[in-house]
């Protein structure tokens, strides 16, 4: 019986040894779009290297919990994964799950993207894609009412209060708490304020509050209806339904709204300008929101190395804009191309962008969902009060305490 | 006869107040899955649209959600067999030899929340090379169909008068053979509720797949995810496939639903 069973053993070892010769590797991929055509490239990878590449393909939060489980677990098979810079990176980092990038050339990456790749003096991730806050704006509604595009926030307050009616909302971004928090970060910057400071919160300083009233009253006087309920999934619609006048969020939904097949507003009415400035200058976010990293737990190191630089390859990146993905690399942006194919204006809010942007929108930290949670709740109240509320640096000072002990908690307060 | 007219048409609001809260999610959905992207966003709302099977199309042509029906069918299925074979003499012995603490002990597994197992299982699937295999599926959604069958199972095989086994012991028949041929041929309604209930437990599952499935083994409620992309959400393909999704529990209860309602209080009026 128990010779039967060594022989057993025996046998799957050495299937196991003999699948081990083939070359094959696992890649998690976000359902995204730049994972959907790397889905459908990864054929020509196989044919050229003769490696064979697993390819799962999940929504953003389960692909979390399935990285987060598996590295947790020490028992992962991952080899290369696509992964969120702001959202996870740092807890990945922590936690030792990334594999340094040594042997990578990142001189293609605009300095600001690579900031939030880079711990210590070691890169861990490649950045993908890239977005940041532009004005979406309805150039019809403009021309009727004989505005010109805001540049700056009192403009944008006029131009809201114009547009405004019943029927229409004259501004709208967005108002659920925690979804907030990276749309507001440009205004915050605009007013001289910051989320972070040195490691330490500072959004009760006076011109983080100053931008939260500001984001607050906006929305409260011109906003849709039941704006703190409102993400992204909301917003969208209600624009594409031409409900909405002007929109201030990320640049990653520009095709969207100026698809016929998802929008009733027809595509030459939509237009897309530069964040507006504020009393301190204009510094909108931009961020890398995918980038992708080799697994610290990979038995196949090389293999994933080889892999990774094809999947980030500039050849893929062209491929990429030309599929209307907003991508990290430079050259991907002054590719002949590419620029005769993609919108002028976006092209000319990324070069803004790209120039003076800031690399954050959000508390960078490894505690960052509940951070946004608690910002979150800030942002609700002055949206209720139309930015008037008194209550409101008491407030600020009290969530600001409480991020600090999340800081504290990680090690992370005081340390930049 | 006006009175009765009078308490007729009260019956029917207040059937209406319950059912219409209840249906009119159902509904939306159902229309917006044959809208298209444009039709869905309108607002007001589009009564009258021009209905279009594209979102179909793309859940089973582009996707082929049939896979993930398939693998759902696999699991949901095996799961509720396994149980069977294992729960319901559980639930007869418990039934008989009034063993409580068991059943107790049994029903903390269901109580405890699913994620506190997925762990430890993670780590056992993984070395044992079982991660993606329906093996590992099948037995963690055990962990959902055993509990409500030997539940469901033990109270109903309460209210079977110990009499009919007992004329048949005196016959002869050994316990196993009273069990066999005597109780579970008239526990079939019940068996058909706990069947019902604890398929349908399986078939919504989403915690366990999403850890334990990959790729091959993908579950519907996992699948449906896979048109929710980064900042992108194509609500009439999530909407023709939660409609695929809910036909079948929908079809399996309205069939059974005599047995389940038959089945759920049968327990409860033991006398």
């Amino acid at each position: 019986m128990k010779s039967k069973f060594m022989l057993v053993i025996l046998v799957v070892l050495a299937l196991f040894s003999v699948s081990a010769q083939q070359k094959e590797i696992r890649v998690l991929l976000a359902n995204h779009p730049y994972g959907d055509l790397l889905k459908a490239a990864i054929p020509e990878y196989e044919k050229a290297t003769g490696v064979k590449v697993n390819v799962e393909s999940l929504q953003e939060s389960q692909l979390t919990t399935k990285l987060t489980t598996e590295f947790a677990t020490r028992s992962s098979t991952v080899d290369v994964f696509m992964t969120r810079p702001l959202q996870e990176g740092k807890m990945f980092y922590k936690n030792g799950w990334y594999e340094p990038l040594t042997g990578y050339d990142f001189s293609d990456y605009p300095k600001n993207a690579l900031d939030v790749a880079t711990f210590g003096n070691k890169a861990y991730i490649v950045p993908l894609v890239t977005e940041w806050e532009v004005l979406y704006y309805r150039i019809d509604l403009f021309k009727k009412a004989g505005l010109s595009v805001p540049t700056n926030f009192t403009e944008l307050e006029m131009a809201a209060k114009r547009l405004n009616s019943s029927d229409m909302a004259g501004f709208a971004s967005r108002g659920k708490g925690a979804a907030a928090v990276t749309q507001l970060s440009s205004y915050v910057y605009n007013y001289g304020g910051t989320y972070l400071d040195k490691g330490k919160a500072a959004f009760d300083s006076k011109e983080a509050i100053d931008a939260i009233r500001f984001y607050g009253k906006m929305l409260a006087n011109y906003g849709p209806s039941g704006v703190t309920n409102m993400s992204w999934e909301n917003i969208m619609p209600l624009f594409q339904a031409g409900k909405v006048a002007m929109w201030t969020d990320a640049s990653v939904f520009y095709g969207q709204i100026v698809d016929p097949t998802k929008s009733q507003v027809p595509a030459e009415n939509v237009g897309i300008a530069n964040f507006p400035a504020g009393p301190k200058g204009n510094t909108p976010f931009i961020v890398v929101s995918w980038g992708m990293a080799i697994a610290k737990q990979s038995k196949n190191k090389a293999l994933a190395m080889d892999f990774i630089k094809w999947a980030t390859s500039q050849g893929l990146a062209k491929r990429g804009m030309l599929a209307n993905i907003t991508m990290a690399r430079n050259s991907a942006w002054k590719d002949a191309e590419v620029r005769s194919k993609i919108n002028t204006g976006l092209i000319a809010t990324q070069e803004y962008a790209a120039k003076y942007g800031i690399p954050y929108d959000r508390p960078y930290m490894s505690a960052v969902g509940e951070a946004r949670d608690l910002i979150g709740e800030v942002i609700i109240e002055s949206i209720n009060t139309a930015g008037t509320s008194t209550k409101l640096e008491a407030l600020a000072k009290d969530k600001v305490d409480a991020v600090n002990g999340l800081l504290e908690d990680t090690g992370e307060y005081g340390v930049y | 006869m006006r009175i009765s007219w009078i308490k007729k048409g009260l019956f029917f609001v207040l059937v209406l107040a319950i059912v219409i809260p209840v249906l009119f999610p159902l509904l939306w959905m159902l229309a917006s899955s044959f809208k298209t992207q444009v039709d869905i966003v309108a607002w007001p709302p589009r009564l009258v649209f021009t209905p279009t099977l594209q979102n179909y199309e793309r859940v089973f042509r582009e996707q082929n959600f049939l896979k993930y029906f398939i693998n759902s069918s696999i699991v949901g299925i095996s799961a509720v067999a396994f149980s069977l074979i294992m729960g319901l003499p559980a639930a007869y012995s418990i039934a008989r030899f009034k063993q409580k603490r068991l059943s107790i002990f049994i029903l903390v597994a269901r109580l405890m929340p699913g994620i506190s197992f997925l762990m430890p299982w993670y780590i056992i699937f993984s070395r044992l090379k079982l991660m993606d295999s329906y093996v590992a599926l099948i037995l963690s959604h055990m962990l959902i169909t055993l509990p409500i069958i030997v539940w469901i199972m033990s109270s109903y095989f309460e209210t079977i008068p110990i009499e009919m086994e007992e004329s048949a012991m005196v016959d002869g028949a050994t316990r196993q053979r009273a069990f066999l041929s005597v109780v579970l041929p008239i526990a079939g309604p019940g068996i058909v509720t706990s069947v019902t209930l604890s398929f349908i437990f399986s078939w919504n599952n989403f915690m366990f797949s999403q850890v334990l499935s990959m790729e091959k083994t993908k579950t519907l409620p996992i699948a449906i995810y896979n048109f929710v992309s980064y900042a992108e959400v194509d609500w009439g393909a999530v909407m023709a496939a939660a409609v695929a999704i809910m036909a079948p529990a929908i079809i399996l209860t309205m069939i059974f639903q005599k047995y389940v309602v038959k089945g759920l209080t049968m327990g409860a009026v033991k006398g």
